[in-house]
């Protein structure tokens, strides 16, 4: 006998998917935050002559960038929180995990978007009399911020996609919420089928965004780094 | 706080039984991902409507959704349609898989578009078909543009298989997991876990920046 789809029930739980996809945006919204902050404190240092500076980052962004963010996760949830003796929610081990994991990422965007920037740009600067730190605000940043656009938007659509990750410390996102209606409705083809249709509908849309920003820098003539 | 290892080293037999669950389904998805990405590839590349729409249609749909949401709908939901279980390491396996075959069909239709189109006219002068060609002249030339983007994808699939233990594969972190609340260790299970991981893919990483480097010089 044919299955007999029935989405009501799981229709009947739209406020608790709506609050796991605010929570899943939250989660996103403060680690891309963090993430793009950091990811720049990272980018400079690495990028600076001073090898006490540059080894260190350089050591953050391969170990993040070479571990699972699974593997991190479970860390950051279950072992760091005996090692410095504080209590961690699942929130803030996701939120601290994912800012790292994707600052590693964005650390090596900012790092190419700055290393493409001409010569030439850094002589005239300091030229006109700049000091480094006011070269790399004023001239160089604001060049290089433009051409690493989509490779942010890349990163930043990895990023929501990796938040899922959090459902495994039960942190209310929407994947865990699926669970949870899934569980009590007994319907599970239902529910993971409309929680895979709205984390779709959600990031298909940032992709498309991030695609015409990104025909748009190509057809300004905007070279860009990846 | 006293590091204590000796806790993680009494259970190296439970390591190896987890290294082994991830290396077996590394193998398995990255055979599977990478060949079925191939003809996914195949189809994106093609003019014919008939494989190009679907082909972008399982492109779109299984890069812009979650891999974990992927594998818990064929662990879940999936079996509700068919007349058996699914085992975890087939959950895990088709949600990776899948994923990995969608963002490796978009390396190799750019790597195939990327080769000269006299490539195509020198081997139709031959008297190949477009067959011939593809396996004998273009795919060769391609497939050495695309090694670094792929073997960025055998790395992306190695860290993914750390997502079967949501659906309680036996790989090395689910051993992790058992080790840590077996012996109240979890800040060394969950390091020795992170460092074993390392050890794995460091050699991988630092390979794919040759390929990268090499491939910038010679074009």
């Amino acid at each position: 006998m044919a299955y007999q789809w029935d989405f009501s029930p799981v229709l009947a739980n739209a406020p608790l998917l709506a609050q796991g996809l605010a929570n899943t945006l939250k989660v996103t919204g403060t680690a891309l935050v963090c993430g793009v902050a950091l990811g720049l404190v990272l980018a400079l240092l690495r990028l600076s002559p001073r090898r006490f500076l540059s080894w260190p980052a350089g050591f953050v962004i391969e170990v993040f960038r070479t571990t699972p963010p699974l593997v991190q996760l479970f860390w950051f949830f279950f072992a760091l929180p005996i090692l410095v003796g504080i209590e961690m929610t699942p929130f803030v081990a996701g939120a601290v995990t994912f800012s790292i994991q994707s600052a590693s990422f964005f650390a090596e965007v900012f790092r190419a978007g700055i290393q493409s920037i001409e010569r030439g740009q850094w002589d005239g600067a300091r030229a006109i009399g700049m000091r480094h730190d006011q070269a790399l605000r004023r001239i160089i940043l604001p060049q290089a911020v433009k051409r690493m656009i989509p490779a942010f938007m890349e990163r930043a659509i990895e990023l929501m996609k990796t938040t899922t990750l959090i459902a495994t410390i039960s942190y209310a996102d929407l994947l865990f919420a699926a669970n949870e209606v899934s569980q009590k409705t007994f319907r599970p083809l239902e529910t993971y089928t409309v929680v895979a249709l709205i984390y779709f509908v959600v990031i298909f849309l940032a992709s498309q965004v991030a695609r015409l920003v990104e025909l748009r820098l190509a057809r300004s003539g905007e070279s860009t780094v990846h | 706080m006293r590091w204590d290892f000796a806790s993680v080293f009494d259970n190296t037999d439970a390591l190896l039984v987890g290294a082994v669950g991830t290396l077996r389904i590394f193998a398995i998805c990255l055979v599977l991902g990478l060949s079925l990405g191939l003809i996914v590839g195949l189809g994106r590349y093609s003019r014919n409507r008939l494989l190009h729409i679907p082909a972008t249609i399982f492109v779109e749909f299984f890069r812009n959704t979650p891999v974990l949401v992927q594998i818990l709908w064929f662990y879940f939901a999936l079996p509700i349609l068919l007349p058996f279980q699914i085992s975890p390491l087939a959950a895990a396996s088709l949600g990776i898989s899948l994923n990995s075959a969608a963002f490796s069909a978009e390396i190799y239709r750019g790597g195939i578009q990327s080769i000269e189109t006299g490539q195509w006219d020198g081997a139709r002068a031959l008297g190949m078909r477009w067959g011939q060609a593809m396996r004998r002249i273009i795919l060769p030339q391609a497939l050495k543009r695309m090694l670094p983007a792929l073997t960025n994808r055998a790395i992306e699939i190695f860290k993914m298989s750390t997502l079967a233990s949501a659906v309680a594969y036996v790989e090395l972190l689910q051993q992790g997991k058992l080790i840590a609340s077996l012996n109240y260790n979890p800040i060394e299970a969950y390091t020795a876990v992170a460092v074993i991981f390392f050890v794995f893919l460091w050699p991988l990483v630092q390979f794919s920046y040759f390929l990268e480097r090499r491939l910038r010089r010679d074009e």
